[in-house]
């Protein structure tokens, strides 16, 4: 029997995986050698958005309140400026998602429509030869977004558009701050271990990390790594996928260092990150730690999470601080987004359309307002309200680059085994970060 | 008689209290979970239960559950008892690769058959249809069910066997008016464990169905997930509530369930 | 299968089926006649058929066009062009991690074996004798098991974690002093998973060792008992032996499961096997690098690495342990 509770497991655990996209053997932006993407243009055979009705199935993970509403409201008024175009709305558990968009993509039927997370990930995808090269539809609007969206071009061209973005950063507790005696927040890696230590004194647990589930980790390791690494540098290791580069090594001394000083919660390698109640989140929310570094999704994961209703006032959000003598751009951030792209199916113009009406300002107004993340289009940047939102859009905005989540940034295999390594390596950090290292590049 | 009773007080408490503790957090909300996790509901959040109890998806995905886990069991059972009769009473030439054939089965972890599993599905016009999972649940039930079927149809007697051929009644008739009466209990185990492993089956059911209103209980639970948060009271009282039909089919089987199993291993 | 009568050999030959066993019945079956040949050969295909369809066409097909992928280098999305042959494998072998899951596996499935055995065998014993809320105590025990994976991970990662509900009894029955970090702590992690899927599965166990129980008849432990044999005599001398078969049946079932076990350990030490790698498995690898990982091919050679032993295992169990069961039985097969 347990054969079919491993086979009943598997699909249970399934529902965790994290992105999808197939790996690349050996380089990452070969993409166009490797399939040759139809133009939309080609693909469909009308091209007067006015003429033929069209139906386009819309897989996204809005499965719940308040934005699956949100969601459904946008079809409406899409649909009401465009009477031949009707939209179906799937929505889909993120995780689940996540597990059927590959056979979905393999198979001869995939949505019109799915969500995206661009950059190396999105590379892979495209060897499926499934991605609808949309260059033709956006290039008059798409600049309008800002240096963000080029994560969802590959090899010059664009195979998807943002609809919302996201950032890593220090979310804190300001009463617990208060509490320590804290009166300003640390803009430099030892400021923030004296704050740590102040912090302790008070018997206040500093930092909550969800280190089970290994993402958390990897902020931490690649923050230090834009930190040491210069911009071209952090770039060219993504292309290449290789860390030789040494302010790779110095990024893994650094973490050590940090992680000598005692900063996180009793047992942190087997706490999760979100959703339970026993999430590093979750104390957070409590009050049982002052800080996290996430994304800025921490207010809304943590939020169902504590019956405190006045969690938002009490939290506050500072970027990731400066290390002493690094080579980085102590105002770069990482972060993300989601999009979504089109299939080669998809009818066009009107797929494009829906995209683009996905970022104007007052539809992005409705998606910020229910929380998804910060608004795609730097003109929408009003819908915030929660002020550590607006803090995190701030350092968003002002950030010279943004550093895409190297899980994402890497073509998929690469980057997973990037997220296994440092999430094995917490457990004994040890100051060289060898196995980090070789990571990208084995074992498959 | 004292240590027996001991014993089997310290065995139910460790079984029993993590089974009170699913049942009790779903009366709770997810926030005074997290705020402790060891609390008794305060205060009682029946609500928890009713909104699922009330809510027409609930419903509907039991009763795919329940269509899917009937049409999968019936099939595992009827025709795995009918390949255990032939690999356990006909002598004919490959009869042991045969059954080692079926065994492998359960030699494999199924995820490897999970994508070329999908892309046969589509071609055969099954994705977002009931059969598309109840076919292939009962094709991995089926070497269990003749693992445990065959050793207990070789127990019954040849005689009588002989006595219903003298009496002109043919093989396939003993089978199903002698043996398939006599092996009852056995037949209510592979039962059970065909239906239990079918009503918690998640990958194959998240594979094929798209279409929220085909969706069975496990996927269901992804009602109260979102991409960031989950409802963990409401997953627990939803799992609670989930759990019932299949208890109540072990409730209803155990009175065979014990007598059912001995038959293999009785010879 | 009887080895008393050449008959039931089945695999010795056509010429077999002339010498038909004894009894009443096989007068009429002497002597070879075509339309008997065909009537159970109708028969074999009508009982056979169906099931074996289903099978070949739901479950050994993706298998093997699931096999054929390990021999590439895949991620289940662009063309299958890069022919690699068993170089997946060598890669495996090489992994330290892939070696330590290996460990990692077999330390599993060696407690299990030791420690549920035992467990589920004594507790079966208890469940076996009359006293009153027996038939609860049953319906109790087994009820784990049918609860899905994911719920038991949720619970106990809640009931395990610092200060959670463990912790809490532990310190109230005085063993304050043994609490550990159940799910951080490296060397503590893989025994923790241990213990809860203890908990999820000794239900089944219990009540197949119970089934076993039910089928020895009580007059032969009271024979021992008469002849002067203390309870444990008894039971090591009469029934464990005659509860041989199932304890064979029990041991194959959990060994196979332990092979492949997944499920508890993903979701309560994450699909990083745990801190440090520390309770990773062949099945959480498996996951991680063919799933998560999306390296397709190589996840699959994986799998076909995990069949291998697993099918090992079960030839040499059936050659040496299975057989013994199948002698005796009353059975006379068609000829």
């Amino acid at each position: 029997m347990r054969s079919s509770r491993a086979l009943a497991a598997v699909a249970i655990a399934a529902a965790t995986v994290t992105a999808a996209a197939a790996c690349s053997s050996g380089g990452s932006s070969s993409s166009s050698s490797s399939s040759t993407p139809v133009t939309s243009t080609s693909a469909s055979t009308s091209t007067s958005a006015s003429a033929t009705p069209v139906t386009l199935t819309w897989w996204n993970n809005a499965n719940t309140q308040p934005l699956l509403g949100v969601f459904q409201n946008i079809i409406k008024g899409f649909e009401a400026t465009h009477p031949n175009i009707t939209i179906t709305n799937v929505p889909m558990q993120n995780e689940q998602f996540k597990t059927k968009i590959t056979p979905a993509l393999r198979g001869n039927s995939p949505p019109d429509i799915f969500q995206q997370w661009g950059s190396g990930q999105q590379a892979t995808q495209i060897q499926s030869g499934k991605l609808a090269d949309i260059s033709s539809q956006v290039n008059s609007w798409i600049s309008s977004l800002g240096a963000p969206a080029t994560a969802w071009q590959t090899s010059g061209k664009w195979y998807g558009v943002p609809y919302d973005l996201h950032v890593v950063g220090f979310w804190y507790r300001k009463d617990l701050f208060q509490q320590a005696g804290i009166t300003s927040t640390p803009t430099t890696v030892p400021e923030l271990e004296a704050d740590n230590a102040k912090l302790r004194a008070h018997n206040i647990t500093p930092i909550t990390i969800g280190s089970k589930d290994g993402w958390p980790d990897a902020f931490y390791w690649e923050y230090f790594a834009i930190r040491e690494c210069s911009q071209s540098t952090v770039a060219q290791a993504m292309s290449s996928v290789s860390l030789s580069a040494p302010c790779f090594t110095k990024a893994s001394a650094d973490l050590a260092a940090f992680m000598k000083t005692n900063p996180f919660q009793t047992g942190f390698l087997g706490t999760p990150a979100q959703s339970v109640p026993n999430s590093s989140v979750a104390a957070l929310a409590n009050g049982k730690a002052a800080m996290e570094l996430q994304g800025d999704w921490d207010l809304a994961a943590g939020a169902g999470l504590t019956t405190d209703k006045n969690l938002a006032s009490k939290l506050g959000w500072f970027p990731f601080p400066a290390v002493p003598g690094g080579a980085g751009d102590p105002k770069a951030v990482l972060g993300g987004g989601d999009g979504y792209s089109c299939t080669t199916a998809a009818s066009q113009p009107a797929c494009a359309e829906f995209l683009q009406y996905l970022t104007t300002p007052a539809v992005q107004a409705q998606i910020i307002g229910a929380g998804a993340g910060l608004p795609a289009n730097p003109q929408a940047a009003s819908a915030l309200t929660v002020p550590a939102e607006q803090a995190a859009a701030a350092a968003n905005a002002a950030a010279p680059y943004v550093a895409v989540y190297f899980d994402i940034a890497l073509p998929t295999t690469a980057g997973q085994n990037l997220d296994n390594a440092v999430a094995k390596w917490f457990s004994s950090p040890e100051p060289t970060g060898a196995s980090i290292i070789s990571s990208v590049s084995g074992p498959a | 008689m004292p240590a027996t009773y001991l014993v089997s007080i310290v065995i139910l408490g460790i079984t029993v209290v993590p089974l009170l503790y699913v049942f009790l957090d779903g009366a709770r909300s997810t926030a005074q979970i997290s705020n402790s996790s060891t609390a008794l509901p305060n205060p009682w959040v029946w609500s928890n239960y009713a909104t699922i109890l009330s809510s027409a998806s609930f419903w509907e995905f039991l009763g795919n559950s329940a269509l899917i886990a009937g049409v999968a069991t019936a099939l595992a059972v009827g025709l795995g008892s009918m390949a255990a009769f032939a690999l356990s009473r006909y002598a004919f030439r490959g009869r042991e690769v045969f059954y080692t054939l079926f065994i492998s089965g359960i030699l494999f972890p199924i995820g490897i058959a999970a994508l070329p599993l999908f892309l046969q599905l589509q071609l055969l016009g099954l994705l977002d249809n009931q059969f598309g999972v109840a076919l292939p649940e009962a094709a991995f039930s089926l070497p269990i069910t003749i693992l445990i079927l065959r050793p207990f149809m070789r127990a019954i007697p040849g005689d009588l066997e002989d006595a219903a051929l003298v009496d002109g009644a043919g093989r396939l008739r003993f089978f199903v008016q002698i043996l398939l009466p006599l092996c009852k209990p056995a037949l209510v185990t592979v039962s059970l464990l065909a239906f239990v492993t079918s009503w918690n089956q998640f990958l194959l059911p998240l594979l094929v169905f798209t279409t929220q209103s085909h969706f069975t209980l496990p996927l269901g639970v992804s009602t109260y997930q979102s991409t960031y948060s989950a409802d963990t009271a409401l997953i627990l009282a939803f799992t609670a509530l989930a759990a019932v039909p299949a208890l109540g089919a072990f409730m209803f089987a155990e009175r065979y369930l014990v007598a059912g199993a001995s038959g293999a291993v009785k010879g | 299968m009887t080895r008393s009568t050449a008959a039931d050999a089945g695999l010795t030959g056509p010429g077999a089926a002339d010498t038909a066993a004894p009894g009443p019945g096989a007068v009429r079956r002497r002597g070879r006649s075509r339309l008997r040949k065909l009537r159970k050969a109708t028969e074999l295909t009508i009982l056979l058929g169906p099931g074996l369809v289903l099978f070949l066409g739901f479950v050994l097909a993706p298998i093997v066009v699931g096999a054929y992928y390990s021999l590439y280098d895949w991620n289940g999305l662009g063309p299958l062009t890069h022919f690699w042959g068993l170089h997946n494998y060598k890669i495996a072998f090489n992994d330290p991690a892939f070696v330590q899951a290996i460990e990692h596996t077999l330390i599993l499935t060696g407690l299990a074996l030791v420690i549920q055995g035992p467990l589920s065998l004594g507790i079966a014993m208890l469940l076996n004798r009359k006293f009153r809320g027996r038939a609860l105590m049953r319906l109790v025990v087994f009820a784990p098991y049918v609860l899905p994976p994911a719920v038991t991970a949720v619970m106990w990662s809640l009931m395990l974690q610092p200060g959670g509900l463990v912790d809490q009894v532990m310190k109230a029955v005085g063993l304050g002093g043994l609490v550990q970090l159940w799910l951080a702590n490296i060397h503590v992690v893989l025994y923790t998973n241990f213990a809860v899927l203890t908990w999820q599965y000794l239900g089944f166990g219990i009540v197949l060792l119970l089934a076993g129980l039910q089928g020895i008849p009580p007059e032969l432990k009271e024979a021992a008992a008469i002849d002067g044999a203390s309870p444990w005599q008894a039971t090591r001398r009469v029934v464990l032996p005659l509860l041989g078969p199932t304890i064979r049946i029990w041991v194959f079932i959990t060994v196979i499961g332990s092979l492949q076990v997944f499920d508890i350990i993903f979701l309560i030490s994450g699909n990083n096997g745990g801190p440090g790698g520390a309770a990773d498995t062949m099945g959480t690898y498996l996951y991680r690098t063919g799933f998560q990982s999306q390296a397709f091919s190589y996840g699959t050679a994986i799998a076909i690495i995990m069949f291998i032993f697993c099918f090992t295992f079960c030839l040499v169990y059936q050659r040496y342990a299975l057989r013994r069961d199948t002698a005796g039985a009353l059975t006379r097969a068609v000829t």
